[in-house]
């Protein structure tokens, strides 16, 4: 993660002038140069229950923050403050998902098993499955399948969703790394009822929007989007609890 | 049939799952569908936090799930220590609440703000 001196000034200056214009290309550009730093202080929180993906992700997410926070003129080196950020966004992760970080690793298998398994079913019964269908299909007990339904709600999944704070108030990572969305159609007035949803990642928004403002099942819209129904499911989930985080910090 | 199960927890967002659980394992009961479970899920979540707030506050929640033939009837009851108005549901938790449960009301009046929801299920 070290530079030579002509690329650290680069970037120095470079910070500079995104103070100054919030610009998109050079706030990608710093994100792109320093994701050495939050990958390598991910690797360092490996080995304690979470996938190193999902470390790797908060540790960008941390990273996003640092980059859309400094401030160049107080004369602190950016790798000094950004590590002091991204590390804050990882114990955050570990504080807020203490339960989240216990669901047993065969809860999180099953989880994952159920949720192709439950597309099945919704084809052959031409209907939304029932838990003790669920349960027999997959050869496990009804309280197994609430235990992964609920493991499924608490376990960050793809952390790739998870919002960007800052001045692009509706981006994502995933969106930030270049992945299209065309999910911001006819969308808008609901920003009008709920500025906070506008912070959400497009895909949330509009998943959000179809289920509460249009009625759509989540099977609905999970053949809409081309998902599963459970991860309809999950990122409704995640999308409240957001909505919830951001309203207490208001 | 109108078996009635209760629950009294902590007004604290870390019992909420408690609440979530409890009426999943019934609604199973029921022959809920996986999609109601979820709306039933989110519905509980919605009402609890409009009686307890986002960070939940000093004093207890009852939760009285009721089975009924046509479906799930959950109501709560909050008893609070702080002498907090409560704030009761947001224009989004109505929204959320109208698309999730088939009946809801919350009454934030008083030292005992209530909730009350109704789920039916479908017939599978």
């Amino acid at each position: 993660m070290a530079f030579d001196q002509e690329r650290r000034q680069e970037l120095r200056e470079l910070f500079v002038s995104f103070a100054e214009t919030r610009d998109e290309r050079m706030r990608a550009e710093l994100i792109e140069a320093h994701i050495g730093l939050a990958e390598y202080l991910a690797r360092r929180f490996n080995n304690r229950g979470e996938p190193l993906d999902d470390l790797v992700q908060v540790a960008s997410t941390g990273l996003i923050k640092a980059v859309d926070r400094f401030e160049p003129e107080r004369g602190l080196e950016f790798s000094t403050y950004a590590t002091h950020t991204i590390v804050g966004e990882l114990k955050r992760h570990f504080r807020d998902k203490g339960w989240a970080v216990r669901v047993p690793r065969r809860m999180q298998e099953l989880h994952l098993r159920l949720t192709t398994l439950v597309s099945s079913l919704n084809q052959d019964l031409g209907r939304s499955p029932t838990i003790p269908e669920i349960a027999q299909a997959a050869g496990v007990s009804e309280e197994e399948v609430l235990e992964a339904m609920e493991a499924g709600q608490a376990y960050r999944f793809t952390s790739l969703d998870a919002p960007v704070p800052g001045e692009d108030a509706g981006g994502s990572l995933a969106a930030s790394l270049g992945e299209e969305d065309d999910s911001m159609t006819g969308v808008e007035h609901r920003v009008a009822l709920s500025p906070l949803i506008a912070k959400l990642p497009p895909r949330q928004q509009k998943i959000l929007h179809l289920r509460f403002f249009e009625g759509l099942t989540q099977s609905e819209i999970a053949s809409r989007l081309g998902i599963s129904q459970m991860h309809v499911s999950r990122l409704l989930a995640r999308s409240l609890a957001q909505l919830r985080e951001d309203a207490t910090e208001e | 049939m109108s078996d009635e199960v209760q629950l009294v927890m902590p007004a604290d967002p870390e019992f909420l799952r408690l609440a979530r659980v409890t009426a999943m394992g019934l609604a199973s009961r029921l022959q809920f569908t996986i999609e109601e479970i979820d709306d039933l899920r989110i519905a509980i979540d919605e009402l609890v936090f409009g009686l307890i707030g986002t960070k939940g506050r000093p004093g207890q929640v009852t939760m009285r799930y009721s089975l009924l033939d046509s479906g799930l009837e959950v109501r709560g009851t909050g008893a609070f220590e702080d002498g907090v108005p409560t704030a009761g549901l947001t224009e989004l938790s109505e929204l959320i609440l109208d698309a999730v449960a088939d009946e809801h009301e919350l009454s934030p009046d008083g030292d005992r703000p209530t909730f009350r929801l109704l789920k039916r299920r479908s017939a599978v």
